[in-house]
């Protein structure tokens, strides 16, 4: 599901109910973008029954507030929503509040948000992420004109 | 124009004795296995196998008193284990030669097919029925139940009357069928006396034909008797497998295990267990809970270093148990051998500890020696 108006990601995320909602903000031309997509589309089918999904192109207007407001840049970032309540996962990186970047394995992305699901079902708000170091990717921090 | 086939069957055709079998000269030419060519279906009853094992059985059935040569027990075994196989050769042979029966009548009648399965019935009812377009005109009694004659004559078909030709080769082909029939039915009957010589009881028990199966699998009488219960169970078993390989029912298999493997995963702790209370379930749990005396050893007393068997720092704490509580504490074996040993390998230690500080204790040790 490709989103480009407010509208349509503010009704996904009221919309998905007992589900989780795996929103991908990105630009579809980016490598590893592109990367993380190839995973999502290859387990939309799998996870059906318990997630979500939904492109979200940071490059179109509309959703600018948004990208303000969960603070994306230029990589691809994925944020998981369960009944409209932002769940943030402690991956050992900086930001909790997202995941940032692609998955190494489509296991690792059911992985992933197996833990969100059921963190979500047990009333959690955060969770920590079950896969191991090295299989999450990292980015350096580069502050520009600081 | 006589093509080979014509050739090899006639050359055994002079081999034979008293069996009738089909010797349709067919002209065709096409000499792949195809529905036209009775000879290329049906090739069983031309081999030497065959005709050598019907002549034994022929023999065997008319001096039917003596069974005295049948002394060797690996003779009569082996036997069994051909009769077996005939008699499934003769099934399938069977089989082949009513598909070809019906690829060829169907166009006649189409229906009959599926009110009479059997195909020997179907066989002999095709033989009775020939081109005839009249059926109340054949007389079926005896060769069906009343109300599958009943079923055939009422039906209506919109098959026409075959071509001489094709009606020839479909009546051999019955012919064919009824007389692998009969063979079947001698073949069957000889086992039955080998049985009755070889193991009597068994043949009455579960049938000539199931104790004929049973020896086989087996590998033999003597085999047999001394396989335990559950073994024998298993005899069956094979066939069970090979019965499940059938290209159909493999295929359906496949299919499903396939579709099972698409499906999206399963929504997970959404199946919850279901835990029983109650008296009886708790006092169950309990047996190997935690017992009274093990909370206590798990428990410490605040403020004191923990008392254990060996040492402070070495073994395993009493908690709440022994000197640091009331509890009066009986070592279990393993560890009062323990005991024996450390005081032996350790105990200078105990002489610099009181004066050393060490990593696990405070210089000051609060130990029995010291009166606490």
């Amino acid at each position: 599901m490709r989103l480009t108006k407010k509208k349509e990601v503010d009704s996904v995320i009221r919309d998905t109910i007992d589900k989780v909602l795996v929103l991908r903000f990105g630009k579809a031309s980016d490598l590893v973008c592109l990367q993380l997509d190839d995973i999502l589309e290859k387990s939309v089918r799998e996870v059906s029954k318990f997630a979500s999904m939904a492109l979200v192109d940071i490059e179109s207007e509309d959703v600018q507030v948004y990208v303000k407001y969960f603070d994306i840049t230029l990589l691809s970032s994925t944020i998981f929503f369960f009944n409209a309540h932002h769940m943030k996962m402690d991956s050992g990186t900086a930001d909790h509040t997202k995941w940032i970047g692609a998955f190494q394995r489509k296991q690792d992305f059911i992985d992933v948000v197996e833990a969100i699901y059921r963190g979500a079902m047990k009333g959690k708000l955060i969770v920590t992420c079950p896969l191991p170091p090295e299989r999450i990717p990292r980015f350096q921090l580069i502050f520009k004109d600081v | 124009m006589d093509n080979t086939e014509d050739i090899i069957g006639d050359s055994f055709l002079a081999d034979l004795d008293d069996l009738s079998f089909c010797d349709s000269k067919e002209e065709d030419m096409n000499v792949s296995v195809n529905y036209d060519d009775l000879e290329s279906v049906s090739k069983l009853q031309k081999t030497q196998g065959y005709l050598d094992m019907m002549k034994k059985v022929e023999d065997k059935l008319e001096n039917k008193g003596n069974m005295s040569d049948l002394g060797d027990d690996n003779l009569e075994y082996k036997l069994i284990v051909e009769c077996n196989a005939l008699s499934a050769d003769i099934d399938s042979e069977i089989v082949t030669v009513h598909n070809f029966i019906r690829s060829h009548y169907r166009h006649k009648f189409t229906e009959l097919e599926s009110l009479v399965p059997h195909p020997v019935d179907y066989a002999q009812v095709v033989k009775k029925i020939g081109n005839e377009t009249d059926l109340t005109l054949v007389d079926l009694q005896g060769l069906l139940p009343s109300d599958s004659i009943m079923a055939v004559i009422a039906s209506t078909t919109s098959g026409k009357p075959l071509p001489e030709e094709n009606l020839k080769k479909t009546i051999d082909a019955c012919d064919c069928i009824l007389s692998l029939d009969l063979g079947k039915n001698k073949v069957l009957e000889f086992l039955e006396s080998i049985l009755g010589y070889v193991a009597p009881n068994l043949a009455v028990l579960v049938g000539s034909a199931v104790a004929a199966k049973l020896l086989g699998t087996a590998g033999g009488l003597p085999a047999l008797v001394k396989m335990p219960a559950c073994k024998v169970q298993l005899l069956g078993a094979e066939e069970k497998i090979l019965a499940g390989l059938s290209s159909a029912h493999f295929r359906k298999q496949i299919l499903k295990k396939i579709e099972k493997w698409q499906e999206p995963l399963p929504v997970r702790d959404a199946d919850h267990k279901k835990k029983r209370g109650g008296g009886r379930i708790s006092k169950k749990k309990h047996r190997y809970g935690v017992t009274n005396t093990r909370e206590l050893v798990n428990q410490i007393q605040f403020g004191l270093p923990e008392e254990s068997f060996l040492d402070d720092r070495f073994g395993e704490g009493y908690g709440m148990l022994g000197p640091s509580g009331s509890e009066e504490v009986r070592l279990p074996i393993r560890w009062r051998r323990l005991v024996a040993h450390f005081t032996k390998k350790f105990k200078d230690m105990h002489v610099v500890r009181s004066g050393a500080s060490t990593g696990f204790t405070s210089c000051q040790a609060f130990t029995h020696a010291q009166g606490i």
